[in-house]
């Protein structure tokens, strides 16, 4: 393939280039720090989730490294074949049996591939791709066209509905927020974004009221304004979440305190989704904070790279990873404190889960790449 | 707009979502953080509760009715179960339990994170094989749980009443109740149920990891205080048997008549009796037939089961809650009203004003009380004898219902339109109709006083809603009556729309009888605590006093007496035995609308000179009083007075 035999020329030629090291610190510090979290919150279950998601977060420096290596431009020649690809890894997943009744995963053995996690860096480059011009050459109207827009809602909407089906109302969210993000960065006019997002609101009002939502999706919305319902399930979770980083307070219980919420396994799913209450509660208001600025920090390298990107396709690609990370901060730690519905939504580099993991990496990867490339060598020229 | 600008907005939009999450976590965390950590600290404590056992129910002489006894129970603790355990134990319990295995993991499921909660209630047998097999068992345990034992079966069913799990409106009235707690339905069980239930206690501990680290002193359940009834369990079972006889006269009799050739409409199944005491109101016997074991509820009901006690309408007391018209039985209000109010007869052939004597020949023509045609009311001898002139007893000992009617009428020609027109409905409301007579048991029925007051609600309802049905639609058109004449004749004979229960007919016999006392009829005598002390003495308390003269009350008990001894109950009485002058009684048969049989009614009062007893018999749709009710008051009344009851057989046709 072309693009790995381009990767050694790459390398050469881009050597006076530097690693974006804050991002990759960063990124390094997350990882570390999840898993001493997922740690604690499962220390005694015997499951060896600390263990597993070891190797998950060696593979995903491993992704980082080699996406960082590879120009982000050579996808702009494979992208049909990446979308087919895509495309059928999610059909795929309707082939095997439901795990908990969702079919979201592609059992390999060693591991269960979840393709949505993946689809979302393709959709991210896909959308660049068809929202930057393809040359120099290419005549740029002031204001984007309807027809632009509309071809860009129809590329998110296919794997959205994929990813729907399945069902995982907070990955398809995530889509969402990058279609916005992106089209705003692009220039969309303000009409366009707010003409879509009517739609949007309208198609949620009709899915609504023709009952495309399950029981437990419109539950996961009312929760959040009535915590009676359902107290033994979502509700319980929440309350429980709620109460484990409340009671952390400023300075938190203390790592590996024996009688927390966390250590009496009172949170379900805290080493998943619910990462954020172990960290909460264990290092309080502090620890907190602190992760919200380790992401504060991905995301302000992700928009630095965008605006330094030597092309708009680079540009844009960061602009959406940018958009999927703080998206899965938002919604996940909103969560966790009762601001945000629960839909699932795990945090980017702490929670367990390998294809999440690697699928962070490689968007991660990607970026650096953009940044990678940021100098034009001579003879060739910058787009902007 | 510039790329840059576009994207320094989406920085700043980027900026604002992480100052939303840090400043609810701050919120979260430093403003209402010390709240939450107290809360989060208490909730590693479980809470589990130990069950107090409910108080016993004991008769009037101290007889043991209701107890309770501990029995094992398997219990799961989920706080020992670990996720991967799960599915091992729920295969292994359903096995050894023969329960569904989905069945078990869906209770299992619902009972929530941490939940200890009762699967079964198990025989000491099975107890023991599963504490053999504890340890892969994981958070399973045997624990004594109490469980209700009915003594007595389905005597007294109505009265002791039965347990069940809370329902959806018991937690709409109280959010804090106990769902695994059963709590009383119907009878003594639901009305005493805050003496009976006693206080469950509590055990404090906190689990890591499958094992209890921490635990505070236990509080120890409180046995429920118990129950002494004013019921008399040898009399009930009298009572019961005498219905269930009563009823198969019922049946043979509309056996035998309808290979007379007579129309026989319905099949008797359905009766009720109380047994008051009229001195203090004391019930001592009080039945409803078809009834219930209490003991199917004890551990939980099948739905099957329960739909068909529903469909034979078993757990309905029909002494109390059943709405009858109390028909002839009715005559000794009116004959009290006659007497104590002086009521004017009416002008006619038929009736001697002066000496106030009615003509019983069996036809009562009606003057054009509304359209001017001439109406005929036949009386129940009608076409086969007739009585004579009657003067007021030998109206009573021989239901005349004509004599009655004219009283109704004449009271109708001079009172209507003036103060005193509801003078019979107001003395029927002062002796207990009309009004719940406010026994301590749930379930009880206010019946129905017909009156203009009455008939123009009616009235009113129907104009609204013509389908109502509730009075006859030529009332309501131009010209029409909505009161008549002829419902306040229908009402000094007991028919019409009136609505009463058994029990009101024996409260009212019982003011009759003990010269006007009125109060409310209890079940329950005392409510006793665990170690034997009288916690509360329930006394009857004196509702109001109805000015009865002595001179009417003993001319009324001595013509009751006439009722059995040459009246309409003679035959029924026949064979009473010795103390037969101290019986007194009213047969009743009340007809109801419909291709049914009437309601066969008997009130008793004994002994005459000093009462100490009221008897009402109802057999629903059961025929004649003097032939199908008449007979079980006389074999309940035998057993009272001390003579050996003797066989319920057919008595006399009479009302």
């Amino acid at each position: 393939m072309t693009v790995l035999t381009r990767i050694g020329e790459v390398a050469v030629v881009r050597r006076d280039n530097k690693f974006d090291r804050i991002l990759f610190a960063t990124m390094l510090a997350l990882s570390g720090f999840g898993l001493l979290m997922i740690y604690s919150a499962t220390r005694d279950s015997g499951t060896f989730s600390m263990e597993r998601q070891m190797i998950f977060v060696a593979a995903g420096l491993i992704i980082y490294l080699v996406a960082s290596n590879i120009d982000y431009r050579e996808y702009r020649g494979i992208i049909p074949g990446i979308v087919v690809v895509t495309l059928l890894l999610l059909l795929a997943v309707f082939a095997f049996d439901p795990v908990n009744s969702v079919n979201r995963w592609i059992p390999l053995g060693f591991f269960n591939l979840q393709p949505a996690e993946f689809a979302k860096v393709v959709v991210i480059v896909v959308l660049a791709s068809h929202l930057a011009p393809s040359s120099r050459d290419e005549l740029r109207p002031r204001t984007m066209s309807w027809q632009k827009v509309l071809q860009a809602v129809v590329i998110v909407a296919i794997p959205a509905a994929l990813v729907y089906m399945q069902p995982d109302l907070g990955t398809t969210l995530v889509f969402g927020f990058i279609l916005f993000a992106m089209l705003f960065v692009s220039g969309s006019t303000w009409r366009q974004l707010v003409s879509l997002l009517a739609a949007l609101v309208l198609g949620v009002l009709a899915v609504l009221q023709l009952g495309l939502l399950t029981g437990y999706q419109i539950d996961r919305l009312r929760v959040l304004f009535d915590s009676n319902i359902d107290p033994q399930g979502i509700g319980y979770q929440l309350r429980q979440s709620k109460n484990a980083i409340g009671s952390g307070q400023l300075f938190g219980k203390g790592l590996f305190r024996e009688g927390t919420l966390t250590d009496f396994n009172y949170v379900p799913e805290q080493e998943n989704d619910f990462i954020f209450t172990a960290v909460g509660e264990q290092l309080g208001l502090i620890g907190g904070l602190l992760v919200l600025a380790a992401f504060g920090i991905i995301v302000w390298r992700l928009l630095v790279i965008s605006a330094n990107s030597r092309d708009r396709f680079g540009a844009l690609i960061a602009a959406g990873v940018a958009a999927m990370v703080m998206f899965h901060v938002f919604i996940n730690i909103g969560m966790t404190i009762g601001v945000m519905p629960v839909t699932g939504l795990p945090l980017p580099f702490l929670s367990q889960g390998g294809s999440f993991y690697m699928s962070m990496a490689l968007a991660l990867g990607i970026a650096n790449s953009v940044w990678l490339m940021k100098t034009p060598v001579p003879g060739e020229n910058q787009l902007t | 707009m510039k790329f840059a600008v576009r994207l320094s907005i989406l920085g700043t939009v980027f900026v604002v979502m992480f100052l939303v999450v840090g400043l609810r976590l701050w919120f979260v965390q430093v403003a209402e953080g010390p709240a939450i950590a107290r809360a989060a600290e208490e909730q590693t404590w479980i809470q589990k509760t130990t069950y107090a056992p409910r108080g016993d129910i004991y008769d009037r002489n101290g007889v043991l009715l209701v107890t309770s006894r501990m029995v094992p129970a398997v219990m799961i603790d989920r706080t020992f179960v670990r996720p991967e355990e799960r599915e091992e134990l729920i295969t292994r319990l359903s096995a050894l339990l023969s329960i569904d295995a989905d069945e078990l993991d869906a209770i299992y499921e619902e009972e929530g994170v941490n939940a200890r909660f009762q699967v079964a209630t198990v025989s000491s047998d099975l107890a023991y094989q599963i504490n053999e097999q504890l340890d892969v068992l994981p958070g399973v345990e045997i624990a004594q749980v109490p469980e209700r034992v009915y003594l007595s079966g389905p005597t007294l069913a109505h009265v002791i009443g039965h347990l069940g799990l809370p329902d959806e409106v018991d937690v709409e009235e109280n959010p804090d109740i106990d769902r695994n707690l059963r709590i009383g339905r119907l009878g003594v069980e639901s009305s005493y149920d805050r003496f009976l239930q006693g206080t469950s206690g509590i055990l404090e501990y906190r689990v890591r990891r499958g094992e209890i680290i921490d635990q505070r002193p236990p509080l120890e359940p409180v046995p429920g205080d118990s129950l002494e009834l004013t019921i008399d369990l040898e009399l009930q079972q009298l009572v019961e048997l005498a219905l269930e006889d009563g009823i198969a006269l019922s049946n043979a009799v509309k056996e035998a008549n309808h290979e007379d050739g007579e129309p026989a409409f319905t099949v008797t199944e359905k009766a009720a009796a109380v047994v008051l005491d009229p001195n203090t109101f004391e019930i001592l016997a009080l039945a409803s037939v078809p009834d219930f074991d209490p003991q199917l509820f004890a551990a939980g009901i099948h739905a099957e089961t329960y739909a068909d006690l529903n469909e034979r309408e078993a757990l309905f007391n029909r002494a109390i809650g059943g709405r009858y018209p109390p028909a002839s039985t009715f005559k000794a209000i009116t004959y009290t009203v006659i007497e104590e109010e002086n009521l004017p007869f009416p002008e006619r052939d038929d009736v001697d004003t002066a000496n106030r004597l009615v003509n019983c020949d069996g036809k009562f023509i009606l003057p054009d009380l509304t359209d001017g045609s001439q109406q005929v009311k036949r009386d129940w001898y009608d076409g086969r004898f007739s009585f004579g002139w009657l003067d007021i007893h030998g109206a009573l000992q021989n239901s005349c219902n004509k004599f009655f009617w004219a009283a109704g009428l004449g009271a109708y020609l001079a009172l209507d339109g003036t103060a005193r027109e509801t003078v019979m409905q107001d003395w029927a409301a002062d002796l207990g109709y009309g009004s719940a007579t406010g026994i301590d048991l749930g379930g009880e029925i206010d019946g129905t006083i017909p009156s203009r007051a009455e008939f123009e609600r009616r009235a009113e309802i129907q104009r609204e809603n013509p389908d109502a049905g509730l009075l006859h639609p030529s009332r309501l058109e131009e010209g029409g009556a909505i009161w008549q004449g002829g419902d306040l004749m229908d009402f000094a004979i007991g028919q019409g729309t009136f609505e009463a229960t058994p029990l009101q007919v024996a409260v009212s016999y019982a003011v009759l009888a003990n010269g006007g006392r009125v109060m409310e009829p209890r079940v329950v005598s005392r409510v006793i605590d665990s170690s034997g002390d009288t916690v509360q003495e329930i006394s009857s308390p004196n509702v109001r006093t109805v000015p009865i003269t002595s001179a009417t009350r003993l001319s009324l008990l001595s013509d009751l007496g006439r009722v059995v001894s040459s009246g309409t109950a003679r035959a029924a009485f026949g064979e009473f035995g010795d103390g037969l002058d101290q019986i007194g009684g009213k047969t009743g048969t009340a007809e109801i609308s419909g291709n049914k049989d009437p309601h066969a009614w008997f009130v008793g009062v004994a002994p005459l000179d000093n009462p100490q007893y009221i008897v009402v018999v109802l057999v629903e749709e059961g025929g004649s009083g003097g032939r199908i009710a008449a007979p079980v008051a006389r074999h309940i009344l035998q057993y009272l007075m001390g003579n050996e009851p003797t066989p319920i057989v057919e008595g006399e046709e009479a009302d």
